[in-house]
């Protein structure tokens, strides 16, 4: 009698402790990185990048006849990981969606670049990055009429 | 005439600029994963029909390393391209969720 009634006491409190653990859990995630081991760490945009995959002429303003440099930092180790480049105009037309998987290990850089020939047309434009399909950073640019 | 003006009108839309000719590429300072990793999600994925077979790309993939499982020749890609000419503009980037033709080896 006395085990059943225990039961019945704790059974609530049991749900109340799994529930609030898992919202404890949910807000760490919402503060780290995609995927445990490997983290974005920094995106850069510009017009060139050097062998280190790193920008060298650092800008968010682009003419129309260049070509557009990311440079996506990440830090960690891990077999591998997928890195996503999500290029879109300001109505959220896709421009250009890249994929690239490496194997990081501790400080690495990836650069994605996208250029037309015929001219980026003015406006702005957004690049999403992903890790594992996970949003980590979006930077916002504009191209504007030479 | 208030909520009934709209109706009847065209809206002016601006046209949509065209990002089809757009050329893409990346590189990297990270190694590529082993090549001795397993491809997931293999085979036909949307059935077969005579001696063509469909597959559907994951991350990862590219023409070269499906060739390679399809035809155990990683040169034969350009058959897969040739037959995905409609979705494959670049023969380097291709997209996960897309599902390509396999002529037939």
């Amino acid at each position: 009698m006395m085990m059943r009634h225990s039961k019945k006491i704790h059974l609530p409190l049991c749900l109340a402790l799994l529930m609030a653990a898992a919202a404890c859990h949910g807000n760490a995630a919402n503060n780290t990185a995609a995927t445990p081991g490997v983290r974005v760490t920094d995106v850069t945009l510009g017009r060139s990048v050097g062998g280190d995959k790193a920008i060298t002429d650092r800008t968010e303003t682009f003419k129309p006849n260049d070509t557009i440099y990311a440079s996506v930092a990440t830090e960690g180790s891990a077999p591998s990981a997928t890195l996503r480049a999500k290029w879109s105009f300001e109505t959220g037309q896709l421009v250009d969606e890249s994929t690239r998987t490496i194997a990081p290990n501790n400080r690495e850089r990836t650069e994605f670049h996208i250029s037309k020939p015929d001219g980026w047309p003015a406006g702005k434009y957004k690049l999403e990055v992903f890790l594992n399909d996970q949003a980590t950073e979006t930077k916002n640019f504009d191209v504007r009429g030479s | 005439m208030g909520i009934f003006d709209g109706f009847g009108k065209k809206k002016e839309e601006k046209p949509q600029p065209d990002f089809s000719n757009v050329q893409s590429g990346s590189s990297t300072t990270s190694a590529a994963p082993p090549a001795a990793a397993p491809l997931p999600n293999l085979g036909p994925t949307a059935g077969t029909s005579g001696s063509e077979q469909f597959y559907t790309v994951v991350a990862g993939d590219s023409l070269s390393k499906i060739a390679k499982h399809f035809y155990g020749d990683a040169n034969k890609w350009p058959q897969i391209h040739e037959a995905n000419r409609d979705q494959i503009k670049n023969p380097d980037l291709i997209h996960p969720g897309q599902k390509l033709r396999i002529p037939g080896a």
